[in-house]
């Protein structure tokens, strides 16, 4: 399973990618919405895991374009958050999870397991 | 044509004093300082500030740490709203572009950012890990440069964090309209928080140290009152007409009592009844002249309980609201934030009697003494132009004693009015006296009085009676 990560502070960042690594995907991480969206593009992942607050295009606004475009709205997205949480959540149509900081990270590897699972996708 | 500037508040209360006005709209400031000064959190609680005045903001890190550890911190602040995290303050980390593409890369990504939040205000946090990628492609003077002009286009202001130890021919000091330095240091066992306006441009700041304190509101800056008050902030109309000082016999002495917004310094021993004297002063306050005891060394209730003892009614002139009573603690303070806490208690209910026990309580918290002839020179010129008689104790080291240790001579030319208490043995018996040895503008009786005690407050019958040594506390009668 191919996984797209989206987040500015880069310990949350690193952590998140050596842990989905470790579970046997495969990660590829960018720093900031824009990056990412042009990472979903060229790679067109299982699944985006991004972070809300972040510069140049929020976890928001990446979730708005990829729901735009037809190649891409089938992509399952998690959000984690830290203070947008409530905001995430009463936008149901676009983000499938939405995980709190902090959060426990074995909860987030089986949320990717299980959605991994419903795509047919281990 | 001198032009002013268009400026907005810091927030932080006493800062925008600092800095004239507060800071200058569009411009660029170097906020530095150790580890643990409280740069990150002046810097949010700016942050905050500008956010709750309907503005934008942007926080943008270079920290190696993450912004929820940084979210957990300021959450025990009272200016930290959770509810404006990515509404109108957004904190962004630009560590992994900086790694990633380096410092031209975050300049090219922070103009985006500015533009698309349409932001207000940039807080740059680390700008020493700035330092630490300069190597590649920028340096860090170009970086603040650019920044800096990229920001003011938009009519944007930056702060710069930084815990560098930026040095006067630093370049990005050159580069910046202001610096701001904070510092944390010891002096003797306790830890004193000053900071200083280095450099600001476009605007006469108030120079020097002034002391700051981190509480639950965030920080509290408290300008050096000499440099706040160089001049006071009324005209100062005295009136001629004394104000009766509520001692029995006292006013038949001094030409009718006190003269209206004079100091007193009252000098004497422990167990003299300087305190008693104060009491007495208060309670003839009335609603129209409002009186307000600051004090050191008793609680509120002891100062009732001690009035009561005297044969005062202390207690309903404060149920009136005639008195008020602030108790400053002779622990660890500072001493500006003290006057400042004198003078705001002073104007929010027009205070006319003033009682404080004692200057030397001021003194205590000083943490550079030779300042204390400016500072009292600044309180004292205030309280006068509030109109504002004034009443200050100062505690003689020595019961009994030939010499008498007043404040220095520059303290008490501050002094309009100088009276003098002490014990004094004679005959084998301990009596009180006082001594009036000046008052303003008006002629008084300048022998010494013996001071009574007994039930009705404090009063004085007459004159001591005729003996030599009196001042010293030990006199011997006049041969017949």
């Amino acid at each position: 399973m191919k996984i797209v990560v989206a987040e500015d502070e880069f310990l949350i960042a690193d952590l998140l990618v050596v842990c989905l690594e470790e579970a046997g995907y495969e990660v590829h991480d960018a720093p900031h919405g824009a990056d990412a969206l042009t990472l979903v593009r060229s790679l067109e992942p299982d699944l985006v895991i991004t972070d809300f607050m972040m510069p140049l295009m929020t976890g928001l606004e990446l979730a708005e374009a990829m729901k735009a475009d037809s190649a891409l709205q089938g992509i399952p997205i998690i959000l984690v958050s830290g203070a947008q949480g409530g905001i995430a959540r009463s936008r149901a149509d676009l983000f499938d999870l939405v995980f709190d900081k902090p959060y426990a990270m074995d909860r987030l590897l089986t949320a990717v397991a299980d959605l991994g699972r419903e795509r047919g996708q281990p | 044509m001198t032009q002013t500037l268009p400026r907005f508040s810091t927030g932080i209360p006493g800062l925008d004093t600092v800095f004239g006005g507060g800071f200058v709209e569009g411009a660029s400031y170097i906020v530095q300082g150790q580890p643990g000064a409280g740069k990150t959190i002046l810097g949010n609680q700016i942050a905050f500030a500008t956010a709750a005045a309907g503005k934008k903001v942007l926080y943008v890190t270079l920290l190696a740490e993450t912004h929820d550890r940084l979210f957990q911190s300021l959450s025990t602040l009272s200016f930290f709203e959770k509810g404006r995290l990515g509404s109108n303050i957004v904190y962004v980390s630009v560590f992994q572009t900086l790694t990633r593409e380096g410092l031209g890369a975050v300049v090219d990504l922070l103009r985006k950012e500015t533009k698309r939040q349409n932001a207000s205000l940039i807080v740059f946090d680390g700008l020493l890990n700035a330092r630490d990628r300069a190597e590649t492609d920028l340096d860090v003077k170009t970086f603040v440069a650019e920044v800096q002009s990229q920001a003011a286009f938009v009519g944007c202001t930056v702060l710069f964090l930084t815990s560098a130890g930026i040095h006067d021919e630093s370049p990005e000091h050159t580069m910046v309209d202001g610096v701001l330095e904070l510092h944390d240091e010891l002096v003797g066992v306790r830890t004193v928080r000053r900071l200083r306006a280095r450099k600001s441009r476009g605007s006469a700041a108030l120079g020097g140290y002034h002391q700051y304190e981190i509480g639950n509101e965030g920080i509290s800056v408290f300008p050096r009152i000499e440099a706040a008050f160089h001049v006071p902030s009324a005209t100062d109309n005295p009136d001629p007409k004394p104000l009766r000082s509520g001692i029995q016999g006292f006013d038949e002495i001094t030409g009718g009592g006190l003269p209206q917004g004079s100091i007193t310094l009252l000098i004497g021993p422990s167990g003299c009844g300087k305190t008693s004297f104060g009491l007495n002063f208060l309670s003839a306050s009335s609603r129209e002249e409002p009186g307000l005891h600051f004090g050191f060394y008793e609680s509120p209730e002891r100062l009732l309980l001690k009035a009561n003892a005297l044969g005062l009614d202390l207690r309903g002139n404060v149920a009136r609201e005639e008195v008020d009573i602030l108790w400053q603690p002779l622990t660890e303070n500072l001493i500006d934030k003290m006057a400042y806490r004198l003078l705001d208690a002073v104007s929010a209910r027009g205070v006319k009697r003033l009682f404080i026990d004692s200057l030397g309580g001021f003194e205590r918290a000083a943490v550079h003494p030779p300042r204390l002839v400016e500072f009292f020179a600044a309180l004292t010129n205030e309280l006068r132009a509030m109109g504002v008689t004034a009443v200050g104790t100062w505690e003689l080291r020595d019961l009994f004693a030939s010499g008498v240790a007043a404040p220095g001579p520059e303290i008490s030319s501050l002094l309009d009015n100088l009276i003098m208490m002490r014990q004094v043995e004679i005959r084998s018996e301990y009596k009180r006296v006082l001594s009036v040895l000046k008052i303003r503008d008006q002629s008084f009786q300048a022998a010494p009085q013996e001071v009574y005690i007994d039930g009705h407050g404090l009063a004085i019958r007459g004159q001591f009676e005729q003996a030599t040594g009196i001042s010293t506390g030990l006199a011997k009668p006049l041969e017949a």
